[in-house]
């Protein structure tokens, strides 16, 4: 269902550059990396507060975030990452309401691929304090042990996992 | 040394909100142009099918750490005005490859779903709801795994790990990201059609552009890793004593003396030197914990009371105040001149002091030992 006056992807040398350069201002302006699971967290935490405040606030986890786990700076950067690929999308024609999957792959096969992956993701990144934004990515840019030790695993369980669930890309 | 919102404490107030914002909108466009909106394209890098999750994600790494690296060696930037996470071993590696079965499962991670989100992707929105999820677990079980969960290793840069100079592993890095460009070309080109880019005089002079830039850093970057711990710790004490002025995260040593005796119930006294010290000597109502416990050890304390955290010196407790205060720490303060300071003024007898005294001084100093001692 792709739109056919969709512009081609930007070279992804030239891509890497601005990603680059956006990261690195990040550093010299906020003094912190990017970051994108902590934002998703905190909508959790929201959603939490919301539902049951006490009971939240009295969690150790949640509850260190405060009555208002909204106001934090990686959730603006967040809704920022959200407007700019939709400015990006908009210019380059890429904007087409889709499940992204192979031909041979059903629907509902493929959304709960990424039902559970995004549960792995989204308690993995607590764990690790990071994903591939706060760790892989701006962790490993300033050099950080801990962090190319991440980007090094997340690949190394990207490649252990990928056959298993290669076919809901199957054409 | 520039100033940063990190630098200044004000992360989270509505300016830092707003370049945040800003930022993050560079961050999703650069994403999306690279075509990380699409989960086929992302999930490519697993199976060999399309590798530009790897050249674009080591070309940003490589542009950001030469920068930066650049900025550290001439003095703009220090772990003053920069916040770097700790190193924790086991967390990190184990959440790493958790993150990447989930990653290669659903195609997305969290930066590139929202990006997914924007280009009207259901698989992405499905990605953000698992994600949340999955965060809220992590809640729920956050007692179970503390222990687990929240070891601390400090700050460990790799180059320190490896006993490398930090210019010497960052052209190092350079040249295997170059290396991985170019058999990431080589791979599309023989797999999938693509690699369209190898050998051409784009990726020859960007791989040699990378290189050169990388060298340039022996000469601003400090020579060896000895060195650049020292140097570090010179400049953040430096940085620390320019700020007392200011005084706004500090306590004075006659202030906790005074308000100790006054047996003012509110403070919390954290000192965080190793155990063995603490044992020969420490100030009288003070509680030993570790570096890497603070945050678990001081929650119930979150905005109430008055901590004050003490090392010998002032560089580990204002390195363990920014991570508190990052947290949202509100009440945290630090010594003033550590320990050996508040020996040397509040602990001293009055004829050892070589400054003249005033009375009032002379019968303070005598509380003070009474009940210090």
């Amino acid at each position: 269902m792709l739109n056919d006056n969709q512009k081609p992807y930007m070279n992804p040398y030239i891509a890497g550059v601005f990603l680059g350069i956006t990261l690195l201002a990040s550093y010299l302006v906020l003094g912190a990396g990017l970051g994108a699971s902590s934002g998703i967290a905190r909508v959790g935490a929201y959603i939490d507060v919301v539902v049951a405040p006490s009971r939240t606030m009295a969690c150790e986890y949640f509850g260190s975030w405060g009555s208002q786990p909204l106001k934090y700076y990686l959730v603006f950067m967040l809704v920022g990452v959200f407007f700019g690929g939709l400015i990006s999308a908009l210019y380059s024609n890429r904007c087409a309401l889709s499940v992204e999957r192979g031909l041979k792959c059903t629907i509902i096969k493929r959304l709960m691929f990424a039902l559970s992956g995004g549960i792995l993701a989204g308690f993995a990144s607590r764990l690790a304090k990071g994903c591939t934004s706060g760790q892989a990515l701006s962790g490993s840019a300033v050099l950080l042990t801990g962090s190319l030790l991440f980007l090094v695993f997340t690949f190394a369980g990207g490649y252990a996992v990928a056959w298993f669930v290669r076919r809901q890309w199957n054409d | 040394m520039i100033n940063t919102f990190f630098g200044s404490g004000s992360l989270n107030t509505p300016i830092a909100f707003l370049a945040s914002l800003i930022i993050g909108i560079a961050f999703g466009f650069s994403l999306e142009q690279a075509g990380f909106g699409s989960s086929r394209r992302l999930a490519g890098i697993f199976y060999f099918k399309d590798m530009a999750v790897l050249k674009v994600m080591f070309t940003a790494v490589v542009v950001a750490m030469l920068g930066i690296s650049y900025a550290k060696g001439l003095g703009f930037v220090t772990t003053d005005n920069v916040f770097f996470m700790h190193t924790s071993y086991l967390p990190q590696i184990l959440g790493g490859l958790l993150f990447g079965a989930g990653f290669v499962m659903s195609g997305w991670c969290p930066g590139t779903a929202a990006v997914g989100l924007a280009s009207v992707k259901v698989d992405a929105l499905v990605f953000l709801l698992g994600a949340i999820g999955g965060s809220m677990i992590y809640n729920e079980v956050f007692p179970l795994i503390k222990p687990f969960a929240s070891v601390d290793h400090g700050l460990l840069f790799a180059y320190d790990s490896m006993k490398m100079s930090e210019a010497a592993f960052a052209m190092l890095f350079t040249i295997i990201a170059v290396g991985c460009f170019w058999g990431s070309e080589y791979i599309e080109k023989n797999r999938s059609g693509g690699g369209k880019l190898f050998g051409t005089r784009f990726l020859k002079i960007f791989s040699v552009v990378l290189i050169v830039v990388s060298f340039g850093l022996f000469a601003v970057a400090p020579q060896s890793s000895q060195t650049d711990v020292v140097d570090y710790s010179k400049i953040s004490e430096g940085a620390f004593l320019d700020n007392i002025e200011d005084g706004m995260d500090h306590m004075s040593t006659e202030e906790l003396a005074d308000r100790l005796v006054e047996g003012d119930k509110s403070i919390i006294l954290v000192d965080i030197r190793p155990p063995q010290e603490f044992d020969k000597f420490n100030i009288k109502t003070s509680v030993n914990i570790k570096m890497s416990e603070l945050q678990t050890a001081l929650l119930p304390y979150k905005d109430q009371g008055t901590i004050v955290l003490y090392s010998n010196g002032m560089t580990h407790p204002a390195q363990a105040r920014d991570s508190l205060v990052r947290t949202g720490f509100k009440n945290v303060y630090i010594l003033t001149d550590g320990l050996n300071g508040f020996v040397e003024t509040c602990l001293k007898p009055a004829s050892l002091h070589q400054e003249p005294l005033t009375q009032e001084m002379k019968e303070k100093i005598s509380a003070w030992r009474k009940f210090f001692r």
